[in-house]
């Protein structure tokens, strides 16, 4: 079959309501699936990131040209609606008429204090799918925490396993709690919409954003339960395996990271190392022995790696069936070999903006095609062709709208540009 | 179409995915844990193991320490709520059961080297000749094709590979590997999504899908904006920052921990006004510019502010005044939640075998359609049901696939 197969999510349209992180990255993956994503700021409630990150180089147009903002709201349209005024909350419902999901990431009480409750919403759309997705779910005592995803990290446990060893946890880093997060909402969503198709009944997601992240760790909870114990921090060390870790190599902060599991992989990294008198010794004949003797055998592989470059060590390893990975700084990880070959990164432009390369397809299908991408939507950008030809308002009220300021071509009085 | 539909009376059908029946044929972490979450929303997930068992059961925690494949955590977490049927796909009589279980599929997951089960007659090209609505969901360490697609993957490797690790750790000591089996379990919830997503592709569409995941670009999509930052110019554009992005974004040490605390410009006045410090809501630190100047001095303080109070209580005037803040919570804290018990996050099982479990148990809540928690099946625990009620063969066969090594 020579023609690419429909995008998955084809025909479906999102309400979309996030802001920041965790939010827009699901609307993100369901615009990158094929779903008519319809970004909806208020003229003076507009999504944060679009500042929080800004361009090097401040424009006129600095909120709409900020890098982040780009990579979490491509292939979306951007519609500017002031939720707070009546004329505003009735266009909406008018488009929540004619979305199939609604995706919020407010805190818990916001929906509610704007009056766009469950109730309302399902009297307008009554099979929507409704995601929602506060930091630590809308119900409970804790309900209220602000958390952004180095704070979702932190209280999922995740922060609780990492670290060299001393003492002192780890975060990662990114800001994880958000694409974990946002992931998941892009699943609910989805799984709302299958049940949709098999029940003809909507759903409404209460995601919790922590919950989650604490799903990703069951092995914790199993020794808990087991042996009321924590599991330790082992830094770059394995509980079996060795070498395992990451080691120095020639230049400034290079690393590489090395895996063995196996004595084939093991008689591999001595080829590899081209065969030194010290790893024939009875001390590195076998697993158990080797993890026994790891510092050691951490201290001589070192010795090996440090006077090499990473991407050295690397072929010699590959070449020897060694499970190896330079750790890639940034700049070299968008020159990766493998994921240049298959495509993963896709150039991006915009007469307006720069030209620049960001990640395609996460997930790839059979006959998918190239990964077409779409910059993000300049603020308001599709304002006048959502309202006027998926809402039926006649043009000639959209100045009154404007005047009004229930929609804008710009954001309204936006505070000064902060970068964290 | 969905608006007609006659809603159904049978609440079991309110499992988003009842009646979906999902063989697993994947190993590991990634696959079988996209799979628990569909066998959870309903799906009848047919787990099949080779005659000496996944991976994970030899990946423990066990009570005592006392390895056992039936006993180990990983595995139990991971597999709730499937049914399990062992099958050697070395063996003829085992490649026809899988066959036959697929045949019947609407989903497959599968974990195995590219090329593997082509080789075995049950590729995707062969089925979707006899089931051309079937998703198969490929979740591999670096996809199916490209350079690096034969090349061997540990956790650590592909960490490195996809760019996570180097932004991991404390910049004057080496890149950080997190701890558990994060790479796996990020690639694991990309392929439940993607699962979902194709399914719902098929449903709509009518025709299913192959979807090949590779672990090393779902966790590459990963990093925000900073490897496409880094292609704008050529320049690195961030290295390791360790715990500490900035003095009001970083994790300090308290009285019995760690806490945190994340705040951007919008919250920083409710942030000075929690800790009772007059100095904070002062010039110089009112201002943000001034204050990214003062960061050192800024962390001094708050260095001291975070020493005097326990985790719990950071977390508490955060609630109270409005700003993000919270702690590194240990397995413990997580268990004795009441927000998480309000909630209804934790299956508590009492497993006859493994003792008490307390496993997360949900993804989110949806009281239309609540999610299922099952146990996770014995080895070959429901070879019988599967084989001779469901799939006809007859309890001779069974003796003789047995014998033949094939379950």
């Amino acid at each position: 079959m020579s023609t690419a197969a429909p995008k998955p999510l084809a025909g479906i349209r999102v309400a979309d309501l996030t802001m920041m992180w965790a939010g827009p990255y699901a609307a993100k993956l369901m615009a990158d699936y094929g779903a008519d994503v319809i970004k909806i700021e208020g003229p003076r409630a507009w999504d944060n990131i679009r500042t929080l990150f800004p361009p090097d180089e401040l424009t006129d147009q600095w909120f709409n040209s900020g890098a982040y903002f780009h990579e979490y709201s491509r292939n979306k349209r951007g519609l500017s609606l002031d939720l707070s005024q009546p004329r505003g909350r009735e266009l909406f419902g008018r488009l929540v008429a004619k979305c199939d999901v609604l995706i919020q990431n407010y805190r818990a009480d916001v929906m509610d204090k704007l009056g766009l409750t469950e109730s309302w919403l399902r009297e307008l759309r009554p099979d929507l799918v409704i995601v929602g997705m506060a930091g630590f779910g809308k119900t409970g005592p804790e309900a209220a925490s602000l958390g952004y995803g180095p704070i979702i990290e932190q209280m999922s446990g995740l922060v609780s396993l990492s670290g060299y060893g001393d003492g002192i946890p780890f975060k990662t880093g990114i800001s994880y709690g958000d694409p974990i997060a946002g992931i998941a909402a892009a699943g609910a969503a989805v799984t709302g919409l299958i049940r949709r198709e098999r029940t003809g009944r909507g759903v409404t997601v209460d995601l919790g954003q922590r919950e989650v992240a604490t799903t990703l760790m069951g092995e914790a909870f199993a020794l808990w339960s087991m042996n009321q114990r924590l599991q330790d921090h082992v830094g770059n060390r394995h509980e079996w395996m060795a070498p395992h870790n990451a080691y120095p190599c020639l230049g400034e902060d290079h690393w590489v990271a090395i895996a063995v599991g196996s004595d084939a992989q093991w008689r591999g990294l001595v080829e590899a190392m081209g065969r030194p008198g010290w790893a024939l010794d009875e001390a590195y004949a076998d697993q158990a022995s080797r993890w026994e003797h790891r510092d050691t055998l951490d201290e001589r592989v070192s010795a090996w790696t440090s006077g090499r470059s990473k991407q050295e060590v690397f072929a010699a390893c590959r070449a020897a069936g060694v499970p190896c990975g330079p750790v890639w700084k940034l700049t070299e990880l968008v020159a990766d070999e493998h994921l240049n070959a298959r495509g993963f990164y896709e150039p991006i432009s915009d007469p307006d903006h720069a030209s620049w390369m960001v990640h395609g397809w996460v997930w790839r299908w059979t006959d998918s095609g190239p990964c077409i991408l779409a910059p993000a939507p300049n603020f308001g950008q599709h304002t006048r062709e959502i309202l006027t030809g998926l809402l039926d308002v006649d043009p000639a009220e959209l100045p009154a709208l404007a005047e009004a300021e229930i929609i804008a071509g710009a954001p309204i009085d936006p505070p000064a540009v902060s970068v964290v | 179409m969905p608006a007609e539909t006659t809603p159904a009376s049978d609440p079991a059908l309110d499992r988003p995915m009842a009646g979906v029946r999902v063989v697993d044929l994947s190993q590991g972490i990634s696959g079988p844990y996209a799979t628990k979450w569909l066998a959870a929303l309903g799906a009848d997930v047919v787990k099949v193991e080779p005659p000496i068992g996944d991976l994970s059961r030899a990946a423990g925690p066990w009570p005592g320490d006392v390895p056992d494949p039936e006993t180990s955590g990983l595995y139990l977490y991971l597999n709730t709520g499937k049914r399990g049927l062992t099958c050697n796909l070395d063996t003829s009589d085992g490649r026809a059961i899988a066959a036959a279980l697929c045949a019947r599929a609407d989903i497959v997951v599968e974990s195995f080297p590219g090329g593997y089960l082509d080789e075995r007659g049950l590729g995707y090209d062969r089925l979707r000749e006899d089931n051309p609505a079937v998703v198969m969901v490929s979740v591999t360490p670096f996809g199916q094709s490209g350079p690096y697609a034969d090349l061997p993957a540990s956790e650590i490797t592909l960490f490195a590979l996809s760019g996570q690790m180097g932004v991991t750790g404390d910049p004057n000591r080496p890149p950080l590997k997190t701890g558990g089996s994060q790479p796996s379990y990020q690639a694991g919830l990309h392929a439940f999504t993607a699962t979902q997503t194709a399914y719902l592709g098929a449903l709509r569409q009518g025709r299913g899908t192959h979807l090949d995941i590779s672990a090393q670009e779902t966790f590459a999509s990963m990093l925000e904006y900073y490897a496409s930052y880094s292609s704008q110019g050529g320049e690195e554009y961030r290295g390791r920052l360790g715990n500490m992005i900035s003095a009001i974004w970083g994790i300090y040490p308290c009285i019995d921990g760690y806490a945190g605390m994340c705040v951007l410009p919008r919250n920083y006045d409710r942030m000075a006004a929690a800790t009772g410090i007059p100095e904070l809501s002062e010039p110089p630190f009112n201002d943000a510019d001034r204050r990214r100047e003062l960061d050192d001095t800024l962390q001094a303080i708050l260095y001291g502010w975070f020493a005097g109070k326990t985790r719990k209580e950071v977390h508490a005037v955060a609630m109270e005044f409005g700003f993000p803040a919270g702690y590194v919570a240990t397995v413990p804290d997580l268990v004795e939640s009441e927000q998480l018990a309000h909630r209804g996050f934790l299956q508590h099982d009492d497993h006859p075998l493994a003792g008490p479990l307390d496993f997360p148990a949900h993804l989110w809540v949806a009281p239309e359609h609540g999610w299922e928690r099952g146990r996770a099946p014995t080895l070959g625990q429901h070879n019988r049901e599967i084989l001779v009620d469901e799939l006809g063969y007859d309890l001779d066969d069974l003796a003789r696939l047995r014998e033949l090594d094939a379950i």
